[in-house]
């Protein structure tokens, strides 16, 4: 369970977003919506740890236990860049990420990683470096190292951006299946319509911080 | 589910010597560069006298390992930088202290790969028929140096990746901060050469290098992680 308790945040002079709390529990998907430059981007960082509040608290618990490093516990996908080696190729991209959660993947694990999004031919997945793929082949491949990932808790910041249609479907099952399972996501998006029947909250950050 | 923190050390530092190895250009070009500047300073000085031979060696291949050095140092996170890398990386469990560990051995490897091919080449250009001036004990004095100079370039790195002013603020605080281990790895080395192994200074010399690359080590370590916190 994340409980987000009172949180600010000022970046010099300019308050961002100011007293704002949600509890994100087993299943649940929250949308974080408000007008461009208001700060939800800069919440979700703020939540994947990058930055410090200017006050408030996050805490994240299982079965009642706090959890001391939170990133253990969340995914984050920041908007327009995907976390990607990009001389790389995809298989080496994944099994960096994975290793550092401490999963040992052998290449058949990785292929079937690939393989929902349409990153498994043998010509794309390996020797052949990411900063080649389009940029909606790019997102996939973020996506994937997302959902190989056990942790319930996905910070996810416009995660359809360049995604076609079979993608975004793909996604839609992904998340739908994360959240079943006893995960939750934080989700700020301006295409509302794929994720219509997963939401289950909504905070609005209007512009001047409150709420 | 979170992999040791020695387990994390080995993936960081095999994920960044592939990304030196698909990016060959980086990996040779501070070579390329000192071996360039050597040539050019063995046409520029001509035939030396045989009393100037070690002075302008060790003055000459230590100045250009320093700057082939800074090159690969000022490098260092490039790869991370590359579509929001470094910042998946903040959020991910990742020990500070085996990224640190890491990069510094990252530095050590390829620096190493640098210094070699530097000292090994000025020795080449310098040496006379009745004088070589290949020592092990200097390449082990400058490997000492690059492990002092090492941590400090990581520390350095880190420190200036999030400011818009890093290209001035690196040679600004690298370095007056490097002067101790020149200093310290030149007077060895010197001492090395010219009046041998059982120069009774030269084991204080080296014991100041010593000294500082433990310091620079340590306060490595532990910056480091403040560092990557302070957002």
């Amino acid at each position: 369970m994340l409980v987000i308790s009172n949180l600010s945040f000022k970046f010099r002079h300019r308050r961002l977003f100011d007293d704002l709390s949600l509890t994100a529990e087993r299943g649940d998907l929250w949308h974080i919506s408000g007008p461009n430059g208001v700060g939800k981007s800069t919440f979700l960082s703020v939540i994947a740890g990058l930055l410090n509040p200017t006050s408030g608290d996050i805490k994240l618990s299982s079965n009642g236990e706090t959890i001391e490093d939170r990133r253990a516990w969340l995914e984050y996908l920041p908007a327009e860049a995907n976390g990607l080696y990009l001389k790389m190729d995809a298989v080496q991209n994944l099994r960096f990420w994975s290793q550092l959660r401490g999963l040992k993947l052998d290449d058949e694990a990785i292929f079937g990683a690939l393989a929902p999004w349409g990153l498994n031919h043998p010509l794309l997945r390996s020797d052949f470096p990411v900063e080649k793929y389009s940029t909606g082949m790019k997102r996939r491949l973020a996506l994937a190292r997302l959902s190989l990932s056990p942790v319930p808790g996905w910070i996810l910041d416009e995660p359809l951006y360049g995604l076609d249609q079979q993608a975004l479907a793909v996604f839609r099952e992904r998340l739908g299946k994360h959240l079943s399972s006893g995960g939750f996501a934080l989700l700020v998006s301006h295409d509302l319509e794929p994720f219509r029947n997963l939401i289950t909250g909504s905070k609005e950050i209007v512009s001047r911080g409150s709420m | 589910m979170k992999a040791t923190a020695f387990d994390q050390y080995v993936t960081l530092v095999r994920q960044g010597l592939r990304a030196e190895f698909v990016d060959k250009e980086r990996l040779v070009s501070p070579v390329l560069f000192a071996l360039t500047m050597l040539i050019l300073f063995a046409f520029a000085l001509g035939d030396l006298d045989q009393s100037l031979r070690i002075k302008v060696y060790l003055a000459e291949t230590l100045l250009t390992a320093l700057f082939a050095l800074q090159l690969s140092f000022s490098r260092l996170f490039e790869p991370d930088r590359q579509d929001r890398v470094f910042d998946l990386l903040r959020t991910y469990p990742v020990s500070y202290s085996s990224l640190f560990l890491a990069k510094y051995t990252l530095v050590l490897i390829l620096g190493s790969a640098t210094l070699i091919p530097t000292m090994l080449f000025g020795a080449f250009l310098h040496q006379s028929a009745n004088q070589s001036l290949f020592s092990w004990l200097v390449l082990g004095i400058s490997i000492l140096a690059l492990a002092g100079l090492g941590a400090l370039g990581v520390l350095l790195s880190v420190l200036t990746l999030k400011a818009q002013a890093r290209q001035i603020l690196y040679p600004i605080l690298y370095f007056p901060l490097t002067t101790p281990v020149l200093l310290a790895a030149i007077q060895s080395a010197r001492l090395c050469l010219e009046a041998g192994v059982t120069s009774p200074e030269l084991k204080s010399w080296i014991g100041l290098l010593v000294g500082f690359d433990t310091i620079y080590i340590t306060l490595g370590i532990l910056l480091f992680t403040e560092l990557m916190d302070e957002s």
